[in-house]
């Protein structure tokens, strides 16, 4: 028996909520019951019958604790994605709609909280899944670090121009500095400062890096039938696919020389359009995990939107900007100008520009993709769409 | 002696610890098919195989790929900024490892020859045996 889940989900309610880095006015569990009740509000439901939880990335909050806060009457399923950094972020849309469709749970809360006094600083409680003796003896202990000597030879080996990765910083500020929410609100890329500001770990400088930020999301799952009861227009799941394939995975760096530069998509990539019956030609707008600049532009490579050789002709920050661009990504900011709580907001983004809710409308946008964190171990993505 | 990582955890690697400690470069190969792992294995997802010799190998390769870290990340501050990061593809054998580069660093580049020796590296309170790479 095969069921496809396409199109039998969606999600009702979002909330999120995004601070300075070591600023957060409540601790972890705090920010996330309020993110957790703002998703329920959105979507017009009470917190209480929430009954399923999950999340990714070694999230701390373990949802029973959340149950006194939340009213929570059943608690009937909860689970998290295997994997450290932002890999599993989508697989817990596949996990929430499951557990829905098989009658495991009736509303499930997807979530993820971050906050600096509780977890220390994000690059330290998003690398402490992958931390080992072979990295830390050759000063290797952020995923900056990694994820440059595998954007090194994005550029120096597979010959992808590293201009592409300006176009895309470009296109996040641009849509992050008309969105309030956004740490980048009012605050355009100042190219000359992109180009010469301090190296963080050649071949990025600072502007390639994501935001830290505090902060927790929560997206309300429920099936497409409870959906349309609730207050907002459903956004429902097409596709989700999380995995990765022989040659790529937690191998010390040994990872297939063909594999080694992307963001580990291939595994995934026909699995997530063929769900949906979609190619990436139907997509009508990205959310696109970008932890640094690079792994950004090897996850659209692996999606399909470009290859090694176009990719200077598709990554241009006229195309990848709302409205009027061909692809428009991350219409909120994403991790690079809106904010990083480990990536959630490329999910929120998700579902808000799918609603017309987005600082930087794609009109008629039908179809969104979220690409989830590149260069983990295992990896997520998934396709959400509007009627 | 067994062999402990500081960080993280540890898998099949147990003799190449105890050896890079004691200055040599050993590495696991499947005595059913011949094949080198790298993370080391205790079955050879191949052949099926248990059996695996460690043998000891030459510190010499090309650079796959670098990066030179800027920034002060926590746990780092036992070396001096900027300092490089290689990743080497062995001549000898299919395996990469990472090294810290040391001396000249003006020919570094992907595909750049190497040769390397043994070290520790301070990592907070501990020493971490690890690999230095040369550039030939």
């Amino acid at each position: 028996m095969s069921i496809n889940l396409s199109g039998k989900t969606a999600i009702a309610g979002v909330g999120y909520r995004q601070y300075k880095r070591g600023t957060a006015p409540l601790p972890e569990r705090g920010l996330l019951t309020r993110a957790i009740v703002d998703a329920c509000e959105d979507a017009g439901f009470d917190p209480a019958d929430v009954d399923g939880f999950v999340s990714y990335g070694d999230d701390h909050n373990e949802p029973v604790r959340l149950m006194s806060d939340l009213g929570t009457k059943e608690l009937n399923w909860s689970a998290q994605v295997w994997g450290g950094g932002g890999g599993g972020i989508a697989g817990t849309l596949g996990l929430a709609s499951a557990a829905i469709l098989t009658g495991q749970a009736k509303a499930v809360v997807i979530f993820r909280a971050l906050a600096e006094g509780n977890s220390g600083r994000l690059a330290a409680a998003v690398m402490a899944h992958h931390l080992n003796d072979h990295m830390v003896g050759v000063g290797l202990v952020a995923p900056a670090q990694v994820c440059a000597m595998r954007a090194q030879r994005l550029f120096d080996y597979h010959g992808v121009p590293r201009s592409v990765c300006e176009e895309l910083v470009r296109a996040s500020y641009f849509h992050g500095s008309r969105n309030p929410e956004a740490t980048a609100y009012g605050k355009e890329l100042d190219l000359d400062v992109f180009r010469t500001t301090r190296w963080i770990a050649e071949p990025f400088r600072l502007f390639d890096c994501s935001r830290e930020n505090d902060g927790a999301g929560a997206l309300l799952m429920v099936s497409d039938e409870m959906a349309r009861d609730l207050k907002k227009k459903p956004v429902k799941l097409l596709s989700v696919a999380q995995g990765t394939q022989q040659g790529w995975g937690d191998l010390i760096e040994n990872d297939d020389i063909d594999l080694y530069a992307t963001g580990g998509f291939r595994a995934i990539k026909d699995k997530l359009y063929n769900m949906a019956g979609l190619t990436p030609a139907d997509i009508d707008v990205v959310q696109l995990y970008e932890n640094f600049s690079a792994q950004g532009i090897a996850s659209l490579i692996d999606h399909g939107f470009c290859t090694y050789e176009n990719v200077a002709e598709v990554v241009r920050y006229e195309n990848l900007i709302a409205p009027g661009g061909g692809l428009p990504i991350n219409t909120s900011g994403g991790n690079l100008a809106h904010g990083f709580v480990h990536g959630f907001v490329t999910a929120v983004e998700s579902i808000r520009c799918l609603r017309g809710e987005s600082p930087n409308p794609v009109p008629d946008a039908k179809t969104c993709l979220l690409a989830g964190g590149p260069g983990a171990p295992t990896i997520s993505s998934a396709i959400f769409g509007v009627d | 002696m067994m062999a402990q990582m500081v960080n993280g955890q540890l898998g099949a690697e147990g003799p190449y610890w105890d050896a890079l400690a004691q200055g040599r470069l050993m590495l696991p190969r499947c005595n059913g098919c011949g094949k080198w792992h790298w993370p080391a294995v205790w079955r050879c997802g191949a052949c099926g195989s248990w059996d695996h010799a460690w043998h000891e190998q030459p510190l010499a390769g090309t650079v796959f790929t670098w990066t030179r870290t800027h920034h002060r990340f926590a746990g780092t501050e036992g070396l001096d900024l900027p300092y490089a990061t290689a990743l080497v593809l062995l001549d000898a054998v299919p395996i990469r490892l990472n090294g810290l580069i040391e001396g000249d660093e003006s020919a570094l580049a992907i595909g750049a020859a190497v040769t390397g020796r043994t070290a520790f590296t301070q990592f907070g309170k501990d020493k971490i045996p690890s690999i230095r790479w040369n550039l030939a």
